[in-house]
């Protein structure tokens, strides 16, 4: 009879304890959630809150014949898909390169890390300088200019500045995914490099057979953080390109931030960031359940 | 029965904390029984701030009382921080008495009903001390909406070795400032060993419509119609594509950069650049050793002699509960005396003409030339309610010719979403 009742008490004072979490997250996430699907409908503009007309699907026809719209989302989806397998391979190599025990190891692992530990707009800055078009300013077209080639127009050219975001997206974050890895190859039991290199594998039949089946985890985790996190992209577009040009790097975020705050069309915003929540849900469901299913 | 206790306090800090952050509203009267009104502007350079101490100390010892002045300084971390802080206030009907805005959206809020006219602060004699460009500017749909104590201008700095070497007279009056063509010339030939001929503001922002507007006006057109409500036909006309392509044609020919480095003017690399009066301080101070000299805004051939003006000025907003007192900080803060003290610690032009017979560095060049511009050629920022759009589409509009789009196609973008914009929300009204 005793433990009964300190089990219900025990549930009691679980209940108790989330509830400041779920306090918080009731009125910091799914207040404004909710409260963002509601403006969906209408035609609220910032300026005239007092005025807020109920527009039915209005917001959601108009977003589907939006030609600015699907651009977005094609450069949402652009960046991601390049971004992701880039930035992973390119942790995987970092994290595998300094995993050894050799000295001097940790002054990389550090360099390797900084960038991540810098704000995203100072990076972002910096490389808006070192990507300039003019060889006498930008230091990647001077060294383009010094090796005999063109310089290129990076993030002034349509064609060259997403893959230039990509490119130093890729540098910043890095880092932080290489750290997880470096924590699954310590994970992975020595043992069993022993027992393949006993079995004749060579370096590459060892990471083939051995690390990689080992990380497998961790590199479900690390994709499926990464998609989530690129599916966001907005801090480099907002400080290196303003989108442009030619909408080259208008991204979802960037774009229902220009709608809502730039243009205070805070109703059509709170739709496009809708349907950019359905979009994200689903696509992190889809992605659990393939790691699942394998 | 302990764990209960600590989850129970835990979860009403929790909800005490949630209330107190959303139930605060402002004062409007103190303790003391006085009228407070509080005054939001961006932070400004320490001499502006200094100046606000001094003048609110003043205030508020005269009026001792009855009414109590005071100021929120809104750091301005990005350019749409201080916009995005009164975005909030708008929501929560809970904006400051004294609102300071940006020239060009005067007409948003004005149109928005979130401020109110003043026409009755000062009285018409009053009113004519101030300049037409920032009266202009100040009033939508016939009313004034907005006051402000400095104003700015923008005209054509040259690097005056640079223009000996390669043989370039500079214009000495107004009716000989440069026409386009005369300003590419130049353009082209002082582009050489790694210097530009020119710099056109490229800050990708509100840069671009404050000085590029004046090329539309210059060829006989402008962004938007007189009453702000249309800018197709106009942004997009064929004097406005001729515009954009001219500027085009600087960028492309090389003569101007689509990325120019900081201070490209200041530090030799562009020999000629459109800048604002308030660089002329900049290059006494900095850069004392620079040869350096000003001249009037280029004109379309035949065309308007035209220059960009404006500057933030000071609205009264609707949640204000004593329009008295608020009058009464108005008056004050835009007395003659006022005024030229805080044009003069900002480095800026006054707004009002009585302040040139003390501020007297204005009749004598190069601040003389920025005087001139103002009184006799000054065209303010388009008076639309959809401004806000119109400045992102037309900087947008700009950066896609830049990089290769064609003109009529990008103006004709940003004529169409302007025009959405003012039908959606303000042409049945």
């Amino acid at each position: 009879m005793q433990v009964s009742v300190n089990k219900i008490s025990e549930r009691k004072a679980a209940y108790l304890f989330i509830i400041p979490a779920v306090v918080l997250l009731a009125a910091f996430l799914l207040y404004p959630a909710l409260q963002t699907v509601r403006y969906a409908f209408t035609d609220y503009n910032i300026m005239r809150p007092d005025r807020i007309k109920f527009c039915g699907l209005n917001n959601f026809i108009e977003l589907f014949q939006d030609k600015d719209f699907w651009i977005a989302v094609k450069n949402t989806l652009h960046f991601t898909v390049l971004v992701v397998p880039f930035q992973t391979v390119l942790a995987l190599a970092l994290a595998l390169l300094i995993s050894s025990r050799r000295k001097g190891v940790s002054i990389f692992r550090a360099a390797y890390f900084s960038p991540q530990v810098t704000s995203m707009v100072v990076v972002a800055i910096l490389w808006t300088v070192l990507y300039n078009s003019n060889p006498s300013s930008g230091l990647l077209n001077a060294l383009l200019v010094n090796l005999g080639m063109e310089p290129c127009g990076f993030l002034n050219d349509p064609k060259t500045a997403m893959n230039s975001i990509i490119f130093m997206s890729a540098w910043q974050g890095a880092g932080y995914q290489m750290m997880i890895f470096l924590a699954g190859l310590q994970g992975i039991p020595k043992d069993q490099y022993e027992a393949a290199s006993i079995d004749g594998a060579g370096k590459i039949k060892s990471f083939l057979y051995v690390t990689l089946p080992g990380l497998k985890n961790v590199i479900s985790y690390v994709i499926m953080i990464t998609v989530i996190q690129a599916m966001k992209l907005f801090t480099q577009p907002y400080v290196m390109t303003k989108g442009g040009p030619q909408n080259a790097t208008r991204t979802l975020v960037y774009y229902v931030y220009e709608q809502g705050f730039q243009k205070r069309n805070f109703g059509y915003a709170c739709a496009v960031a809708a349907v950019f929540f359905v979009i994200v849900i689903s696509l992190s469901v889809g992605m659990k359940k393939i790691i699942k299913a394998d | 029965m302990r764990k209960r206790m600590i989850g129970a306090v835990f979860a009403a800090m929790t909800v005490a904390g949630l209330c107190a952050g959303c139930g605060q509203t402002k004062e409007r009267v103190n303790e003391a029984g006085e009228s407070v009104i509080t005054v939001w502007s961006p932070t400004d350079e320490p001499a502006i701030e200094d100046w606000w101490v001094e003048k609110i100390e003043a205030f508020n010892q005269a009026h001792k009382g009855k009414i109590h002045l005071q100021r929120e300084a809104i750091v301005r971390a990005d350019s749409y921080a201080y916009e995005d802080k009164i975005n909030a206030a708008i929501t929560s009907n809970d904006l400051p008495d004294i609102l300071f805005v940006d020239g060009p959206t005067v007409s948003v809020y004005a149109a928005n009903e979130i401020t109110l006219p003043l026409d009755d602060l000062f009285t018409e004699a009053e009113w004519d001390d101030f300049l037409d460009s920032s009266r202009q500017q100040n009033t939508y749909d016939g009313k004034i909406y907005a006051v402000s104590a400095t104003e700015s201008s923008v005209a054509l700095y040259y690097n005056a070795d640079m223009l000996a070497e390669a043989g370039i007279r500079v214009p000495e009056s107004k009716e000989e400032a440069w026409t386009w063509q005369e300003f590419y010339d130049a353009a082209k030939k002082l582009t050489k060993d790694g210097v530009v001929g020119t710099n056109i503001i490229m800050d990708k922002g509100e840069g671009l419509p404050y000085v590029l507007e004046q090329f539309w006006i210059s060829n006989g057109t402008d962004l938007v119609s007189a009453d702000g409500s249309q800018a197709d036909g106009y942004i997009n006309s064929p004097e406005g594509v001729e515009a954009a392509e001219f500027l085009n044609s600087l960028i492309q020919g090389g003569y101007a950069n689509i990325d120019p480095i900081q201070k490209e003017f200041h530090n030799e690399r562009a020999a000629t650049m459109l800048g604002g009066s308030w660089e002329v301080a900049t290059l006494e101070n900095d850069y004392p050793d620079l040869n350096w000299g000003v001249t009037y805004f280029p004109v379309a051939e035949d065309g308007i002699l035209t220059s960009p003006t404006g500057d933030w000025a000071a609205s009264v907003t609707k949640n204000t509960q004593d329009m008295d007192a608020v009058k009464e900080v108005m008056r004050f803060l835009f007395s003659e005396e006022n005024v030229a003290t805080y044009a003069q610690a900002i480095s800026k032009p006054p707004t009002r003409k009585s302040s040139y017979d003390v501020l007297t560095e204005y009749n004598e060049y190069p601040r003389s030339l920025f005087k001139e511009q103002l009184m006799e050629t000054g065209h303010p920022r388009p008076r639309t309610p959809s401004y806000s759009v119109l400045s992102a589409e037309f900087s947008e509009a700009m950066l896609n010719i830049f990089t290769g789009v064609d003109a009529k196609e990008a103006l004709d973008d940003a004529a169409a979403a302007t025009d959405k914009d003012y039908n959606k929300y303000y042409a049945q009204e």
